[in-house]
C-alpha cells in the first residue's frame, strides 16, 4: 500500500505557466476566482484525498462489493467516505449556482478531480458518473426535471449513472433495444444495460439512472434512440425517495481492476415495468450524450494521468528504499542509483507531467469556449476542444498503460505480488483505454470527425500554435536543440496531416488503418509543445529567482528528457503511417 | 550568580528527571540551588539535599504549592528567580506547564528541551521534531531553561549534603485549582503510541510463545506487535501486525524477535529510534537496520532478558 | 461567549526538513506551508464550541507576513467568524508573540482563548504560557477535554503518566494536544464563504508593542545520522546498551 502525495507544485505551476489560471477567470467574469483559492480548493481536497480516499484504495482492490437481497452492498468504508465528500461539497465544485453548486472553471475542477482520481479511481468513478449525469439532465431535461433531481444530484446526496452499453450495442450504440414505451406522465423502461459503473450501492438514499432506450414508433439506427431518467426510487409528492422502481442489479462482473467499482448488470422493468422520465426531446438521445462526449473522455483522459501519478509516486519511493546494490565496502544502496531505474523514473515523471499540462489546456479550452465573448472566439475554441478531446482520451490512457507498467518494473518481483501495491495500479488503468471509446473508437473521431470533416483545419490551427512555441525554443540557446526536435516532430506532424488528407478518399482502409498512430503522433507532439513551454517558463521564473529552484530545475530535465526520449516516437508513428493500409490489410481472414 | 534548578516531585519522592536537569545546570554554572515547592514534602527536600553538586536547596512547603498549579508556582520561582543566572527545570509536563509563565514574569525568554550546553549562555535544542538541531545564545539576564532529560546524564542522587533552607513566600492567584487526576494503569498501551513495542515473527513458532513477549512487554509498559508472517501464520490477530500493511509505528525502542525483516515489515518500523533485533540467522536483513543486533535463539534469549530487566 | 484561537503558519508536516548548506536555518524557500497542527485542532475546539451554542463568535489571531492570510483564510473556512492578522516580517520570539495577542485580548475581551500547545517547527511549548502570565490568566495546558461550566472552564490536560483536570477561571487560555479533537477538513462551499469572512490588518505599532530580541540563532544544524548498528554477545551486553548508551531503557 503507498501513500498519495498531491502533486500540487506541478498542478500549481501548469495552472499559472501554462493555462494561465488568474486571466481565465478575469476574462469568464468570475470575481475572486483566482490562483490563490485555486491553491487553497487544491489544498484541501488532497488532505481528503490522501488522509480518506487513498487509504482505501487498496482495501477496494481486496474486498469487492456484494450484490445481496437488498442490491449491491459497496466496499467496507466506502460510504462514510463518501458521505465525507458529500459533507465537503466537493461534489458541487463546477456544477452551476442555480442548482447550489460553486461555479467554478472546469480546469479548476479537472486539477481537482486528478486528486480523487489518483486516491481512488474505483471510488472516484462514482462522483465521476454523477458529473457526467447531472450535465445531461441540465443541458438537456425540462425545468421540472432539473429542479426535480439537480439539487441532491449536485450536492452528491444521489449520484447519478450511464446506462448506455447493452450486451449488443458497445461501441456500436445504434444497436441500443432497450424499450421505452408512453404510460401517462412518464414512460415504462424495460430492457438489459451492462457494464453499468456504479449502477446500484447502499452509500445514498436514491440513484439517478440516465439510460438510453427507443420509443415503440422510433426510427431505426441512430437517430431512434431517447434518453430517459429512472430513478432507484420514485419520488413522493415532497421529491423524497419513497417507491422502490422496477430498476435493479442482477450481476456484477468479475474484472481485471477497479474492483472497488461495483460494474453492474442493470435490468429494467423485470415486473412491472421501470418508471422514466423522457430527457428533451424524444430520439434525440444520442445526439444528447455527444454534446457531453468531450468533457468525459476527457475525464477518463485524466484518469490515465491520475492513475500514472499514483504508480509513480509509489515507484519514487520503493526506489529509495530499496537495497540492492553493493559497494567495495560491503555497505548497500538504493536501486534509484541504477542508470536503469533512473531511466523508468524519469520515463515516468516526463510522461506525467506532459499528461497534466494536456489534461489542463484542453480542460481550459471547455471554460474558453464557455464564457468566450464573441462567437468567432467561441467557435475557435469549441474546435480546439473537439480536436484535443480524442487525444487527451486516447494518448494520455495508452502513455498510462506505460507508465504504470513501468511503476511494477521498478519494483522487479516485489512488483508482481500484489501486497506491494503496484500491480493494483498497472491492472486497474487496463480498462482506460477500453470505456468511454476504445482507442481505436479515440483514433478514429480524431481522424475522421476532427480532422478529416474539416479538411485538416482545425489541425492546421493547432499546428501553428505549436510552430510559435518552436520559435520561442529555437530562439534561446539554452534550449534550440528542444526547439530543432520538436520542429522535427512538428513537420512530421505536418507530413502526416497531408498523407491523410490526401490518401483518405482512394483508400477506403486508410484512415482506419493509421489512426492509431496518428492519434499517438499528436499525442507526443502536444506532450513536447506542453514540455517545451513549461521549460521556457521554468527558465524565466528561474531568472526572475521566482519559484522554487529545485522544482524549476527539475522540470528543465524532465522537459530534456521528454524531447530526447520520447518525442523520436514521432518518426516511427511517420514511418507506420507512411505505410499506409497495405500489409494491415494484406491477409485474409482465414490466414488469421 | 548562582544557578536556581526546580524539583519534579510529587510530594513524596524526587523524580530522576530532576538529576539530569542538575548536570545540565553544571554546565552553566558552579553554584546550584534546587527548589522544592510542594505540600508537605519534607522527604523531598530531605532527598534533594543529598544531589551531588547542590549546595543548597529551597524548600517552599505550603497548601498552594500541593500540584504545582502553574498559576502559583511560577510566581515564587518568577520571585526567587531574579536572583539567579539560570532558572532552570526538566522539560517534564510540569516543567513546560510553568517555566514559560516564569520566563514571561521576568521578561525573559524560555530556552525550550535543550540537549547540550555550548557556553554559560549558547545551548542547542532539537526543532522541527529533531529534524534540526539550532544552537541558540540567550541575550537575556535571566536564562529560563526546560532541559531533555535524555541529552544528559542523571547527577549522582548521593554525596551531597546541601543546606536546606525555607522559603516562606506564599503565592495563589486564586484563579486556578486541581479538580482530579488519573494516572495510567498497567494495560499495555496501544502500538502506535507505544514508547517501547515488542514484536514477535515466524520465529516464535506459534501464537503461546508470544507469552514471552507479553512478559517483556508488562515489564517494559510496551505494546506487542508481530510481522506479517506470524499473523499469516495464525500465531496472532491481525490488529498486531507491523508493517507496510500494518501498523506503522516509530517507538523509542522497538525489539524485534525472530522477525527476519522483510521489506514491507521494515517500512512499518524503521523510524523506531533504537531497533534491537534478536534472531538466530547472523544473515537476517533485520539486523542491517538494528542499533543492537543479537544472533541467538530466541527462546533462550527471550527469557534471559525478561529476567534481567 | 468570545472565543479567540491563534493560528501560525508553519511548514507542512509532510515536508522533509532540509537544513542551509550555510547553517544559518532550515531552507523555507518555496516549501509548502499550512497550519500548524495544534493550531488547527484549536480551531476544531472552537468551532465545536460555537456549533454546541457555547460560544458566540470566534476570531481567529495570526502573526506575520502577509502571507500568513492564507492560514486565516483556512481557519476562516473551518468556521471561525473573522480574522485578525498582526503585521510582522517574519515569526517573531514567543515573547514578542504573547505580549502582541495580551494586546489583541486587552481590546477584543474573549472569555477564552484556545492555542496550539506549540508549533511544529520551533517546538517551543511557551507562547500560551507567556500569554497566561502577561495577562495573569490561569492556563490549561496540553488539553484532551475541555469543558465549560459555571463561569469556570474545566481542563484534562496529558501530563507524565496520566490526565490531570484542573478547573479555571474564565477568562482562561487553553493549549490543545492531539487528542483533544479530530479536526473537520474544510468545505468547499465554507472555503468559498470564508473570502468574504472579514480581516483585519493590525501593526505592532499600533498596539503599543515594541518587539525585542531575546535570543539570536547562531547556527542550525543536521542531527547525527543513525550509526550503523553493532552486534552484541550477550543479553547482558544488550541490557547494559540499552541503559546506558542508549538510555532507552
Amino acid at each position: 500500500m503507498s501513500e498519495y502525495k498531491h502533486p500540487y507544485r506541478d498542478a500549481e505551476f501548469i495552472l499559472n505557466e501554462l493555462v494561465d489560471f488568474d486571466a481565465l477567470c478575469a476574462d469568464a467574469g468570475m470575481e475572486d476566482i483566482n490562483a490563490e483559492l485555486a491553491s487553497v480548493i487544491l489544498t484541501e481536497a488532497g488532505k481528503l484525498g490522501s488522509d480518506v480516499l487513498a487509504p482505501l484504495n487498496e482495501v477496494g482492490d481486496t474486498q469487492h462489493p456484494q450484490l445481496g437481497e437488498s442490491g449491491v452492498q459497496q466496499t467496507a468504508g466506502f460510504a462514510e467516505a463518501y458521505q465525507q465528500f458529500v459533507e465537503g461539497g466537493w461534489n458541487s465544485l463546477t456544477p452551476s449556482e442555480e442548482y447550489g453548486g460553486q461555479n467554478l472553471p472546469n480546469v479548476l475542477g479537472t486539477a481537482v478531480n486528478e486528486i480523487w482520481q489518483s486516491s481512488n479511481l474505483a471510488f472516484a468513478l462514482c462522483p465521476l458518473l454523477t458529473q457526467g449525469a447531472i450535465e445531461s439532465i441540465a443541458h438537456h431535461g425540462s425545468d421540472e426535471l432539473k429542479q426535480t433531481f439537480l439539487p441532491k444530484m449536485v450536492t452528491g446526496e444521489w449520484t447519478g449513472t450511464m446506462n448506455l452499453t447493452e450486451p449488443d450495442a458497445g461501441s456500436d450504440l445504434a444497436a441500443v433495444k432497450t424499450k421505452a414505451v408512453p404510460n401517462g406522465d412518464h414512460y415504462l423502461i424495460s430492457g438489459q444495460k451492462i457494464f453499468i459503473t456504479w449502477g446500484d450501492h447502499q452509500m445514498t438514499d436514491n440513484v439517478v439512472h440516465l439510460v438510453l432506450a427507443r420509443l415503440p414508433d422510433a426510427p431505426p439506427g441512430v437517430k431512434g434512440i431517447s434518453l430517459f431518467v429512472v430513478p432507484k426510487f420514485l419520488l413522493d409528492e415532497n421529491g423524497n425517495p419513497s417507491a422502490r422502481n422496477d430498476a435493479h442489479c442482477v450481476s456484477l462482473e468479475h474484472k481485471l481492476g477497479i474492483h472497488g467499482s461495483p460494474t453492474c448488470v442493470m435490468s429494467f422493468g423485470d415486473n412491472e415495468g421501470a418508471v422514466g422520465y423522457l430527457v428533451g426531446e424524444a430520439n434525440k438521445g444520442l445526439a444528447y450524450m455527444f454534446t457531453m462526449m468531450n468533457h468525459a473522455r476527457q475525464g477518463v483522459g485524466l484518469q490515465g494521468l491520475a492513475i500514472a501519478e499514483r504508480s509513480y509516486q509509489q515507484a519514487v519511493e520503493y526506489a529509495k528504499e530499496r537495497l540492492q546494490g553493493t559497494k567495495r565496502d560491503g555497505s548497500r544502496f538504493a536501486i534509484i542509483k541504477f542508470p536503469d531505474v533512473r531511466r523508468m523514473l524519469t520515463q515516468m515523471k516526463a510522461s506525467i507531467e506532459a499528461m497534466r499540462g494536456l489534461a489542463l489546456i484542453a480542460a481550459a479550452e471547455i471554460d474558453r469556449n464557455q464564457y468566450a465573448k464573441d462567437d468567432s472566439s467561441a467557435q475557435q475554441h469549441n474546435a480546439r476542444v473537439e480536436l484535443l478531446t480524442p487525444i487527451v482520451k486516447g494518448w494520455l490512457t495508452e502513455l498510462a498503460q506505460e507508465v504504470t507498467y513501468l511503476g511494477t518494473q521498478v519494483h522487479g518481483g516485489m512488483g508482481f505480488i500484489e501486497e506491494t501495491g503496484s500491480a493494483q495500479h498497472y491492472r486497474d488503468a487496463r480498462i482506460l483505454t477500453i470505456y468511454e471509446g476504445t482507442t481505436g473508437i479515440q483514433a478514429l473521431d480524431l481522424v475522421g470527425r476532427k480532422t478529416l470533416m474539416n479538411d485538416g483545419a482545425h489541425l492546421a490551427e493547432l499546428i501553428a500554435e505549436i510552430e510559435v512555441t518552436v520559435s520561442e525554443l529555437e530562439a534561446s540557446d539554452q534550449f534550440a536543440s528542444q526547439g530543432k526536435a520538436l520542429r522535427e516532430a512538428l513537420e512530421e506532424g505536418k507530413t502526416a496531416r497531408e498523407w491523410l488528407l490526401r490518401n483518405a478518399p482512394e483508400d477506403a482502409a486508410a484512415a482506419g488503418s493509421i489512426s492509431v498512430n496518428f492519434m499517438m503522433m499528436f499525442g507526443y507532439i502536444c506532450g513536447g509543445w506542453v514540455m517545451g513551454q513549461s521549460a521556457l517558463k521554468a527558465q524565466a521564473l528561474l531568472d526572475a529567482g521566482n519559484g522554487d529552484p529545485e522544482f524549476l530545475t527539475a522540470k528543465l530535465a524532465t522537459a530534456q528528457f521528454f524531447s530526447e526520449h520520447l518525442l523520436p516516437r514521432v518518426k516511427a508513428n511517420l514511418a507506420s503511417i507512411q505505410a499506409g493500409s497495405a500489409s494491415i490489410m494484406a491477409l485474409n481472414e482465414d490466414q488469421f | 550568580m548562582a544557578i536556581l534548578v526546580i524539583a519534579e516531585h510529587d510530594n513524596s519522592t524526587l523524580k530522576g528527571a530532576t538529576l539530569n536537569a542538575v548536570t545540565a545546570a553544571t554546565r552553566m554554572g558552579d553554584d546550584l540551588h534546587l527548589l522544592v515547592a510542594g505540600a508537605d514534602c519534607g522527604a523531598v527536600a530531605e532527598a534533594a539535599a543529598k544531589v551531588a553538586c547542590v549546595s543548597k536547596v529551597l524548600v517552599a512547603d505550603n497548601a498552594a504549592y500541593e500540584y504545582q498549579l502553574a498559576e502559583n508556582i511560577s510566581r515564587l520561582i518568577a520571585e526567587l528567580g531574579k536572583n539567579y543566572s539560570h532558572v532552570v527545570s526538566p522539560a517534564t509536563t510540569n516543567g513546560k506547564n510553568f517555566m514559560p509563565r516564569v520566563a514571561a514574569l521576568l521578561d525573559v525568554a524560555q530556552l525550550s528541551d535543550i540537549t547540550a550546553v555550548d557556553a554559560a549562555d549558547t545551548f542547542q535544542r532539537p526543532i522541527y521534531a529533531g529534524n534540526a538541531i539550532a544552537t541558540v545564545q540567550s541575550l537575556d539576564a535571566i536564562k529560563v531553561i526546560t532541559v531533555r532529560g535524555t541529552a544528559f546524564d542523571a547527577a549522582a542522587a548521593e554525596g551531597g549534603s546541601a543546606a536546606v533552607e525555607v522559603v516562606g513566600s506564599v503565592h495563589d492567584a486564586e484563579i486556578s485549582s486541581f479538580v482530579g487526576e488519573e494516572m495510567a494503569v498497567s494495560d499495555r498501551p496501544e502500538l502506535t503510541a507505544a514508547k517501547v513495542v515488542i514484536s514477535g515473527g515466524r520465529g516464535m513458532g506459534n501464537g503461546e510463545n508470544f507469552e514471552l513477549l507479553e512478559r517483556i512487554a508488562d515489564k517494559l509498559g510496551a505494546a506487542v506487535g508481530a510481522s506479517r508472517a506470524a499473523v499469516d501464520a495464525g500465531f496472532v490477530p491481525n490488529d498486531m501486525q507491523v508493517g507496510q500493511t500494518g501498523k506503522i509505528v516509530a517507538p523509542e525502542l522497538y525489539i524485534a524477535v525472530g522477525i527476519s525483516g522483510a521489506i514491507q515489515h521494515l517500512a512499518g518500523m524503521k523510524d523506531s529510534k533504537i531497533i534491537v533485533a534478536i534472531n538466530k540467522d547472523e544473515e537476517a536483513p533485520i539486523f542491517s537496520v538494528a542499533d543492537y543486533g543479537l544472533v541467538a535463539d530466541l527462546f533462550d534469549a527471550v527469557p534471559e532478558l525478561e529476567s534481567k530487566l | 461567549m468570545k472565543v479567540l484561537v491563534t493560528v501560525k503558519r508553519v511548514i507542512d508536516y509532510n515536508v522533509k526538513v532540509r537544513v542551509k548548506s550555510d547553517n544559518t536555518d532550515v531552507d523555507l524557500a518555496n516549501v509548502k506551508m499550512a497550519l500548524n497542527p495544534f493550531c488547527e485542532i484549536a480551531v476544531e475546539e472552537a468551532v465545536r464550541l460555537k456549533e454546541a451554542g457555547t460560544a458566540t463568535e470566534v476570531v481567529v489571531v495570526s502573526i506575520g507576513p502577509k502571507a500568513c492570510e492564507e492560514q486565516i483564510r483556512t481557519a476562516l473556512a473551518l468556521g471561525v467568524d473573522r480574522g485578525i492578522r498582526i503585521e510582522t516580517e517574519d515569526s517573531p520570539e514567543s515573547l514578542n508573540v504573547a505580549k502582541l495577542l495580551a494586546k489583541v485580548i486587552e481590546e477584543e475581551k474573549p472569555e477564552l482563548i484556545i492555542m496550539g500547545k506549540q508549533a511544529i517547527d520551533t517546538d517551543n511549548n511557551q507562547t500560551g504560557q507567556m500569554l497566561g502570565a502577561l495577562l495573569d490568566m490561569p492556563q490549561g495546558t496540553f488539553a484532551s477535554e475541555v469543558q465549560i461550566d459555571d463561569g469556570k472552564v474545566n481542563v484534562t490536560r496529558e501530563v507524565d503518566g496520566g490526565l490531570q483536570t484542573v478547573a479555571l477561571n474564565l477568562p482562561a487560555i487553553v493549549t490543545t494536544d492531539l487528542r483533544l479533537n479530530e479536526p473537520r477538513y474544510a468545505s468547499l462551499p465554507n472555503i468559498m464563504k470564508a473570502k468574504r469572512k472579514p480581516l483585519d490588518v493590525k501593526n505592532p505599532t499600533d498596539l503599543g508593542v515594541e518587539l525585542k530580541a531575546h535570543t539570536q540563532l547562531l547556527k542550525v544544524t543536521p542531527p547525527e545520522e543513525r550509526q550503523a548498528g553493532i552486534k552484541v554477545g550477550s543479553i547482558d551486553e544488550l541490557v547494559d546498551k540499552l541503559k546506558n548508551e542508549a538510555k532507552v531503557l
